[in-house]
């Protein structure tokens, strides 16, 4: 652990609170399980890279990266762009299934104020 | 024909308070025979209001979904009432009802499952500009690639469609902007498309779907969906 950067410090602990802030917001109800499972796993990783030395610069030698600190952006941005495709999908999703329900909404309001208007004729005399 | 066909007229309506009246009494006066139906999309307007005035049922949008919207919600109406042929309409007295007939004549003999009212079948005297006509060109190139002949007309918005038209569009629709995308989506589940020649006019108020800041993004999205739909294999 001697040979620890100050870079790679400042990396894997800001992994690990922002790690402990997701799982804290699961606690609290304000993050699904499903969205909390791609922030961890993305938050270990950075840690590991972070505190392991000899990894770091084995999969840095492995991809051929120019510098230790290179690796460890890449792996965040390359899960900056999975979550936001990931959320892109979610959204689009929603958008569908919003546009669906709306669809459905009006139809039955339009048929409850038919109804209504048929029971209320009847019984107002 | 043994029994006369139930023909639904579907009015997509947003903002539509001042030339609603106009056209629901074109409708009737023109076309007595068929049934109307108003779909308010999300109008801040008395859309609604004046449509119940009018006595003509009104199925309403809490929120603006676009013209697609309003015109599944249209089939989905038509369908469930039992409606033989749904026919769209605009709101903005742009459509002359007394090419109803016309346009109809196609579906009920049984030539087409959607006809399309044409501006451009026949010379009409619509004059379009220029970034409109490139466009249309280049749908009706793509329009062809599905369907096997010439769709000159792809943004008409006025059509009539049959029965099961309506029921396919229940569950295969692409959102927005129901012209060159969803003319292929109908060519890709073996539906056969017909232009029919109609004179087109002058909105009498309003604002129309196709506002300026959609202008730019409309020709890249309609063009990615149109792709899309080519590709992807029917429901």
């Amino acid at each position: 652990m001697a040979f620890l950067s100050r870079t790679q410090i400042v990396v894997a602990v800001g992994a690990v609170l922002l790690a402990l802030y997701v799982l804290d917001l699961v606690r609290r109800r304000r993050l699904s399980e499903e969205y909390s499972l791609l922030w961890v796993i993305a938050t270990a990783v950075i840690a590991v890279l972070g505190f392991s030395t000899p990894l770091l610069v084995w999969i840095t030698d492995l991809l051929g990266m120019m510098g230790a600190a290179s690796t460890v952006f890449a792996f965040g941005l390359a899960f900056a762009v999975a979550m936001l495709l990931y959320l892109s999908i979610k959204l689009s999703r929603l958008g569908f299934e919003n546009h669906a329900l709306t669809r459905d909404l009006a139809l039955l309001r339009h048929e409850l104020d038919e109804m209504r208007a048929r029971d209320g004729g009847e019984e107002s005399k | 024909m043994t029994s006369p066909a139930r023909v639904l007229v579907i009015i997509p309506a947003h903002n539509e308070e001042d030339s609603l009246p106009g056209t629901l009494a074109e409708v009737r006066s023109k076309a007595p025979g068929v049934d109307i139906l108003i779909v308010d999309d999300g109008s801040r307007d008395g859309t609604s209001r004046i449509s119940r005035e009018h006595g003509v049922p009104v199925v309403r949008h809490p929120v603006n979904l676009g013209v697609g919207g309003a015109l599944q919600t249209g089939f989905r109406y038509a369908v469930e009432h039992g409606y033989d042929i749904g026919v769209q309409l605009d709101a903005d007295g742009q459509h002359d009802p007394s090419y109803l007939g016309v346009l109809l004549e196609p579906v009920l003999e049984g030539k087409c499952d959607v006809s399309i009212g044409s501006r451009y079948v026949t010379s009409t005297g619509y004059k379009a500009p220029l970034n409109r006509r490139l466009g249309m060109l280049l749908f009706s190139g793509v329009v062809k690639l599905a369907c096997g002949h010439t769709i000159t007309d792809t943004t008409s918005g006025f059509r009539a469609y049959t029965r099961k038209v309506m029921e396919v569009c229940q569950h295969d629709f692409p959102k927005d902007f129901p012209d060159a995308p969803l003319l292929i989506t109908f060519a890709r589940n073996g539906f056969r498309l017909l232009e029919v020649p109609v004179v087109m006019r002058e909105r009498v108020a309003g604002q129309s779907f196709y506002t300026l800041g959609k202008q730019l993004y409309y020709p890249y999205k309609n063009l990615l969906a149109s792709l899309m739909a080519l590709i992807r294999r029917p429901v």
